[in-house]
């Protein structure tokens, strides 16, 4: 499996994803005089730039690999090749993903970096009020990325059912935008405020919001714009779900995976 | 142990509107460790599928297909096996050498043994010098020589081929020919499909013709050639002008003292027993046959037409 | 095919319970965290691109599906948390800044700008920059009317306001009040006018249940002014408190706050709440 990972990273990278990663992170330089045109917050808004910016990146990478991965596979036949050899249909499905995954990881980690340069350099100029809690920025990034991966697990199962890639990349910027918007639209419903919708659709909505993956859960940017603490057990909880959200996805993908006929 | 095992192998796909389309229909077929096998049909016959099949690719309607035992869907069972897929693709943006490597790694080779061996196969099928380069800029043969290699490069028992000559120049198919007849020397199974007859009749043991999904024909080799036997070209010493039949055959062509009588099968007998009555010499008797292309071209002929 | 299966079933299973304490987790996380912080206007609005209107309109929802799952606890009478108004307020200000027509921002603000965070000037200003968009729309100046008479004491501009709403609803009813309820003493008759107003123009549930609240409270210091006029008429003299109406049998039943403040007399007779008409003013009494 670990080959499979390799090979996989190894293609992400010769296809120049990289480089284009890292030219669009040279708009990072732009940061920061963007930043001080804010008279009250340069800090906290390059932070918020930066933030975005990564988010932005992160999120095109997790559809576009993620959802072009198995289907390229299967298209060029790769598959025919790759799954002739001794390697379960499983190990195949977990490698691609895991490299698929490894490279969201690397380019958080490096756009991460880039950001950390960026704050530094702004809040050096225009020290804010509330100092960078730098851990809770690097915690706000590390759950950017699970967040990203969770939704390459998305892409992924959307690619073992269907054969085209629409499904795998629209299928997964839909379950994103459902995805991020599932809490609020669970506390409306709780509200009193919702009291004239038909119960079915509160019932419908209810369903899609323990169905749904809760992407609102994984966002820290407020705590690492304004330095709020963030909670060991908020933290805890948000990683356990990704664990357990990502396995069904992957247990279910590989189920339907396997079963699939390579034509 | 068989090396390969069918029975009863079926598969339906479901085409346009819930159409289905019976792609194989039950074949049985055992084929021998250390036996080469050539898997003969038209295009559309159902080879590829059973190769697939064979593969743990597709999953059949019905039946079985066993490797070295191991049934077909299990992941162990392609542990002794390599595969040429049809048309073969593969990462294009590695090099040969990095994708035999990848290769190598899933079946468990030891670095040193991978790295010999991988500069032992690319060598044989001349990608030595193209073994950096990813194999977006390789030429179809030179892919299809990369499927070739990958194929053998952990040396397993089984060789599982789909059309190995497809896309190889006459330079490239006597290459091939030469590496199955090197693995049949070396006691090595190979199953391979193709069109092409005369590789069939060069290198194989036992051929099998398959026709819309049915298994036509399964014989060796040599009993193919011999039941095609149809007659005979007998020459005769006879230095008289005069021409004479002998059983009621008569003259085919005269140069000079030779006479060459052209005498079916079944008339054999009675024929020789005048020859032998008038005192005539023969010279030489050639047997008159079909060879494995119309061999093949009947059975198609007759299979489709029914 | 059995593991994939199984390792499935296992994850959904811990799915299951692992769900409900992260959902508790999910609710009960800080308000401000849930709000959500909001980037600067200027690079929203360069974001935003084509889709401007979406991002102002999805800026108002958040405030509204925040303010109304807030009125939810107040009326469980759970402990009140008072509202991040001022996170609202700079939501709404951003919301029309993207899309200057965007009317719930404008009447949502007016919800909570005036009685519950006394921000009338911000209010109105508010209501200015929008009524040079929504032309059309007699509510703003309607509003404006309201808070200049109401809060602001500026009768003159109040006048103006009411006149505006008039000739674009096409009806007297806000003519009327520009001329009628333009001294201290009618105030309580314009804010009972104004509240119905708003109550039979809402539809957001959370917020007419706000109205409707404070439409009683006024209701009550109505009665009490109509039963301080006759005790005057009868007794030729101001009451000093509003027990004495009760027991004097010009009240009954004896007035209620649902604001759950106590109704009082001032000194020049004018009649007040504890309450000040919204729930912070009982803790902040209380203090
Ligand atoms: N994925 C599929 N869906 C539907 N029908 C299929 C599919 N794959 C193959 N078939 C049908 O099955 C039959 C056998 O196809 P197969 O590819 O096995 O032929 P083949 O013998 O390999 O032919 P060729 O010599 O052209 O490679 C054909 O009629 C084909 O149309
Ligand atoms: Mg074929």
């Amino acid at each position: 499996m670990a080959s499979i990972i390799l090979i996989t990273l190894k293609g992400i990278f010769r296809d120049r994803v990289f480089q284009g990663i890292m030219v669009t992170a040279l708009a990072f330089l732009l940061i920061p005089v963007i930043a001080s045109l804010s008279m009250r917050q340069v800090t906290e808004l390059s932070l918020t730039l930066s933030l975005s910016m990564i988010s932005f990146i992160l999120l095109l990478l997790s559809v576009f690999l993620g959802g072009t991965s198995l289907w390229k596979d299967i298209e060029r036949r790769y598959t025919s090749s790759v799954l002739g050899l001794p390697l379960s249909r499983q190990r195949y499905l977990l490698g691609r993903f895991g490299g698929t995954a490894l490279f969201v990881m690397i380019a958080a980690v490096v756009l991460g970096a880039a950001a950390f340069a960026v704050v530094l350099y702004s809040s050096a100029i225009y020290p804010p009020e509330r100092p960078v809690i730098w851990s809770t920025m690097g915690l706000c990034i590390l759950f950017d990325a699970l967040k990203y991966i969770l939704l390459i697990a998305v892409a992924f199962f959307f690619s073992t059912v269907s054969t085209s890639f629409f499904l795998p990349v629209f299928g997964t910027i839909s379950i994103f935008l459902a995805g991020g918007v599932t809490q609020q639209v669970y506390e409306y419903l709780r509200s009193p405020a919702s009291k004239s919708l038909s119960p079915v659709v509160k019932q419908i909505a209810a369903g899609l919001y323990y169905l749904l993956p809760n992407f609102g859960a994984f966002d820290f940017k407020v705590n690492a714009i304004y330095g709020l603490p963030l909670h060991v057990e908020g933290l805890l909880l948000t990683l356990a779900y990704f664990v357990v959200y990502v396995g069904i996805l992957l247990s279910i993908s590989a189920a339907i995976f396997i079963r699939r006929e390579m034509r | 142990m068989n090396a390969i095992q069918i029975t009863g192998l079926y598969k339906q796909f479901s085409g346009k509107r819930m159409k289905k389309i019976d792609a194989l229909k039950g074949l049985d077929l055992e084929i021998a460790p250390g036996e080469v096998f050539g898997f003969l049909g038209p295009n559309g016959a159902g080879k590829s599928t059973t190769i697939k099949l064979m593969m743990g690719l597709l999953r059949p309607t019905a039946g079985a297909a066993k490797i070295m035992g191991m049934d077909a869907g299990q992941t162990e069972s392609r542990r002794s096996v390599g595969y040429l897929p049809e048309n073969p693709a593969f990462y294009d943006y590695l090099g040969a050498e990095e994708y035999i490597a990848f290769v190598g790694s899933q079946f468990r080779m030891g670095k040193s043994l991978l790295a010999r061996r991988s500069e032992e196969v690319l060598k044989r099928l001349e990608l030595w010098d193209a073994r950096k380069r990813p194999m977006r800029g390789y030429s179809k043969g030179m892919v299809q020589r990369v499927g070739l290699a990958q194929a053998l490069v952990h040396d397993p028992d089984v060789y599982i081929l789909d059309e190995p000559m497809s896309g190889l120049d006459p330079i490239g198919r006597a290459l091939v020919k030469d590496i199955i007849l090197d693995l049949k020397r070396r006691g090595k199974c190979v199953f391979f499909s193709t069109h092409i007859t005369d590789d069939v009749e060069k290198v194989c043991d036992r051929v099998g013709v398959i026709v819309k999904g049915t298994l036509v024909a399964l014989d060796r080799v040599e009993n193919i050639l011999r039941s095609g036997v149809e007659g005979y070209l007998i020459h005769l010493k006879m230095p008289e002008t005069e021409s004479f039949s002998f059983g009621g055959i008569e003259l085919f062509r005269r140069t000079d003292s030779v006479s060459e009588y052209y005498v079916p099968c079944s008339a054999f007998n009675g024929f020789m027993g005048e020859v032998n009555r008038t005192g005539t010499d023969v010279l030489l008797v050639e047997t008159k046959r079909r060879d494995l292309e119309d061999f093949f071209l009947a059975l198609v002929k007759s299979a489709q037409g029914a | 095919m059995r593991g994939t299966l199984s390792s499935a079933l296992v994850c959904i299973l811990l799915y299951g319970i692992l769900i409900i304490p992260f959902t508790t987790y999910l609710r009960n996380k800080p308000f401000l965290e849930k709000l959500g912080y909001v980037p600067s206007v200027t690079a929203l609005k360069s974001v935003a691109a084509d889709h401007k209107e979406m991002v102002a309109a999805s800026l108002v929802m958040k405030v509204l599906m925040y303010f109304g799952g807030l009125s939810e606890k107040s009326q469980e009478s759970q402990v009140v948390i008072p509202p991040d108004y001022k996170a609202m307020s700079r939501l709404l200000h951003g919301a029309v800044k993207l899309d200057p027509y965007n009317m719930d921002a404008y009447y949502f603000a007016q919800a909570f700008l005036t009685w519950d965070v006394k921000q009338y000037k911000i209010a109105n200003d508010l209501l200015i920059y929008g009524m040079k968009y929504r032309t059309w729309d007699w509510y703003l100046p309607f509003f404006a009317g309201f808070n200049s008479a109401f809060f602001l004491k500026e009768y003159e501009a109040a006048a103006r306001y009411y006149q505006r709403a008039g000739e674009l609803s096409g009806s007297d009813l806000s003519r009327l009040l520009a001329g009628r309820y333009m001294q201290e003493s009618g105030q309580t008759e314009l804010a009972i006018n104004y509240l119905s107003v708003m109550m039979n123009g809402e539809k957001n549930p959370a917020l007419k249940k706000n109205y409707q609240l404070r439409l009683t409270a006024f209701r009550e210091a109505r009665r009490i002014e109509l039963a301080r006029e006759r005790y005057r008429e009868v007794k030729g003299a101001m009451p000093a408190t509003v027990e004495q109406l009760v027991s004097g049998g010009f009240l009954s039943p004896p007035p209620m706050d649902p604001y759950g403040g106590e109704f009082y007399l001032e000194a020049d007779g004018k009649v007040s709440t504890t309450s000040k008409y919204a729930f912070a003013g009982v803790k902040n009494h209380k203090k």
